[in-house]
């Protein structure tokens, strides 16, 4: 880093004068600078955190007997299951959405692309609960589907749209659509048109140098926004808890429900560092496989 | 999400203004961020409460701030004494926290059977004292160790008028040959199980102890028609828009779900299952236990308990207030005698028992 560089010459240039640098070393400025925020972090945020996850260790009382539930108790085990299924199916769903909204956007003409861009975040910004209940109007037995559906004649009794995983992972994908789309379009914006071109030019038809070309160069944006969609998921409370009509419980939920109401709080604890421990493990797979400094805006 | 009655009596018809973020919000938030409680503004209530003696009641928000302040904090004021309503919803998890951290600022809580059962054995309450609150103003049954009745509702059979003709029993519930469509239920074990064993022919009298795994056999011969509500504006809203056939819900919900479709959703209070809502005192609470019981023994004029039946529906404690209670009101009221009369009477100590385990079957019932 050039910064580096000048500002270690600079504390030679003046060895008598207690600076900054001089103390803390080079980069000690920078530390400095973000320190009341690391503080902050650390005092109202990890620290209050570690002891929630700490309880897991001793509450009710002193061991790992909590998370034998892990190994032994089987509305645990569905909790978890039905957690990882649900996120993979919502993954799945939202990087194939995500993809095909990413290529039309990218491709079509700038003012088009702003109209439909606007149509992409726009749902971002509503909250989950007005989603939820939208949804219900939209998917439920005496709702606008059904009624047209039944109305034209397509079919005769009313399709169960909602208070299953159905319902859960429709509204699931709809939420996750713009943490999808984001990191794939950024990074299509990238690709260098000419690539394609240039294998069209040189004989490729166009699904070959669609599948020997773009995807391949497309591939970061959609392991990024894989990562933070499933990441996601796997935290989701309130879109499940209101179109899973109570039968779908995923592990936030679940840990609510322990803390809350069953005053069962070292499950609850146990759950929420499984959880926590899962999605870092992810990360650091992950960051072994793509640069998640630049998927993140680090650089 | 699953909502307690006391908690669902706040945002029943409370869609009360809010300018900026209301002391509510500010705690749950720095909850949700883990600051400790008495780092936020307005917890150095603690200190003026021991000073003033002053009362802390603290309920579930909403409409029910108000009401509370008419009916339990005026009179006690005109009495000498000084109560605050709080809003902030004293949660079971809360409670213990507050007692287990030594830092209590509740001195009277708003809470249930639940709340009663779960916190009592823990060491987290004070006894009731009940040499200063009246038994005699409380059917005697709803006077436990821990927390006394403060109000009283119970969970009904609610159904469509337009999809199930006559008045349904509770056999009809399970009946879907008779009556088509889904049914609803609460994701709560609580009231749920007990409605089912009385549909399943077990007597009043022999309700106790619950026989779960019957109960949820019971349940599973209807699983596929059955639908779950979390909060109480949800079992409205699935019974209004028409998604079930039946329910079992609050009675204050099947009371004004009643009004609101000029009677197309009907309720009976025949075997319904009776639920006090409890003032409970958190272990050390601030303006010491001799106060709230003082505080506690104050609300039991019926006259502040019939404002509380007029504005949320929760039916009196004290069955004197039964006189007083308008005519229009009566049928509506939990705790009248004839409604009472047809309705069993949950039982606490099985709760304290079971409920855990109960509640963590039920779950894994309606979720596998």
């Amino acid at each position: 880093m050039a910064t580096t560089g000048t500002s270690a010459a600079h504390a030679q240039k003046s060895p008598g004068r207690l600076s900054v640098n001089s103390i803390m070393g080079s980069e000690g400025r920078y530390w400095l600078l973000i320190a009341p925020a690391v503080l902050l972090m650390l005092g109202f945020y990890f620290y209050p955190l570690a002891r929630v996850l700490w309880m897991s260790f001793t509450f009710p009382s002193p061991g790992l007997g909590n998370y034998e539930d892990l190994i032994d108790n089987a509305s645990v085990h569905r909790t978890l299951i039905t957690t990882a299924r649900i996120g993979v199916i919502t993954t799945g769903l939202t990087l194939l959405f995500a993809y095909l909204i990413s290529y039309v956007l990218v491709h079509a003409k700038p003012k088009v692309e702003r109209i439909m861009f606007l149509g992409v975040l726009i749902p971002l910004w509503i909250s989950a609960l007005v989603r939820g209940f939208s949804w219900f109007i939209l998917l439920r037995r005496e709702g606008t589907i059904n009624d047209v559906l039944i109305s034209t004649g397509i079919i005769d009794t009313p399709l169960d749209l909602i208070w299953n995983e159905l319902g859960v992972v429709i509204g699931m994908v709809h939420y996750m659509l713009p943490l999808g789309v984001l990191p794939i379009y950024a990074n299509m914006r990238n690709i260098d048109t000419r690539c394609v071109a240039a294998a069209r030019g040189l004989g490729a038809s166009r699904g070959v140098a669609f599948r020997k070309v773009f995807l391949p160069l497309s591939m970061p944006g959609v392991i990024g926004a894989g990562i933070l969609v499933f990441i996601y998921s796997l935290g989701f409370y309130v879109t499940p808890a209101l179109l899973g009509g109570g039968k779908t419980l995923m592990i936030a939920e679940y840990i609510q429900l322990q803390i809350m109401d069953l005053v069962n709080w070292g499950r609850g604890a146990m759950l929420a560092t499984t959880l926590l421990v899962t999605i870092l493990l992810l990360l650091g797979v992950m960051s072994r496989i793509i640069d998640l400094r630049g998927l993140f805006g680090g650089k | 999400m699953t909502q307690s009655f006391e908690e669902d009596c706040a945002d029943l018809i409370g869609t009360e203004e809010k300018k900026g973020m209301s002391r509510r919000d500010l705690l749950k938030f720095a909850a949700s961020i883990g600051i400790p409680m008495a780092l936020v503004p307005g917890m150095t209530r603690k200190a003026l409460a021991a000073d003033g003696q002053e009362v802390v009641l603290c309920n579930w928000g909403g409409v029910a701030l108000e009401v509370f302040e008419k009916a339990f904090a005026e009179p006690y004021a005109a009495q000498g004494g000084k109560m605050v309503i709080d809003g902030s919803g004293p949660g079971t998890g809360k409670i213990l926290n507050m007692v287990m951290a030594n830092n209590v600022t509740w001195d009277i809580v708003d809470s249930g059977i639940v709340g009663l059962t779960q916190l009592g054995p823990q060491g987290a309450l004070e006894e009731i004292d009940y040499s200063i609150v009246d038994k005699s103003k409380v059917i005697p049954e709803f006077a436990y160790d821990y927390g006394v009745v403060n109000y009283m509702f119970s969970s009904v059979l609610a159904w469509d008028s337009e999809k199930v003709e006559g008045t349904p029993t509770l056999a009809d519930f399970f009946d879907v040959e008779k009556y088509p469509g889904r049914r609803l239920l609460r994701k709560d074990a609580q009231a749920m199980l007990e409605l089912t064993l009385l549909a399943d022919g077990v007597a009043i009298e022999d309700l106790y102890p619950l026989d779960v795994e019957r109960a949820l056999a019971k349940l599973a011969t209807i699983k596929d028609d059955l639908l779950f509500w979390g909060s109480g504006s949800e079992s409205q809203s699935l019974l209004r828009e028409g998604e079930c056939v039946m329910g079992m819900i609050w009675n204050t919900r099947a009371n004004v779900l009643g009004k609101e479709t000029d009677g197309r959703i009907k309720y009976t209070f025949e075997g319904g299952l009776l639920q006090p809502g409890l003032w409970a005192v958190p272990k050390g609470n601030p303006a010491g236990k001799q106060t709230a019981m003082e505080a506690i023994a104050s609300m039991q004029a019926p006259e502040g308990q019939v404002m509380v039946l007029e504005a949320m529906g929760n039916g009196p404690a004290n069955p004197a207030a039964s006189d007083l209670v308008p005519e229009e009101l009566a049928a509506s009221n939990p705790a009248s005698a004839e409604n009472v009369a047809v309705q069993a009477r949950i039982s606490a100590d099985w709760y304290a028992e079971y409920y855990a385990d109960a509640m963590q079957e039920y779950l894994d019932f309606i979720t596998s």
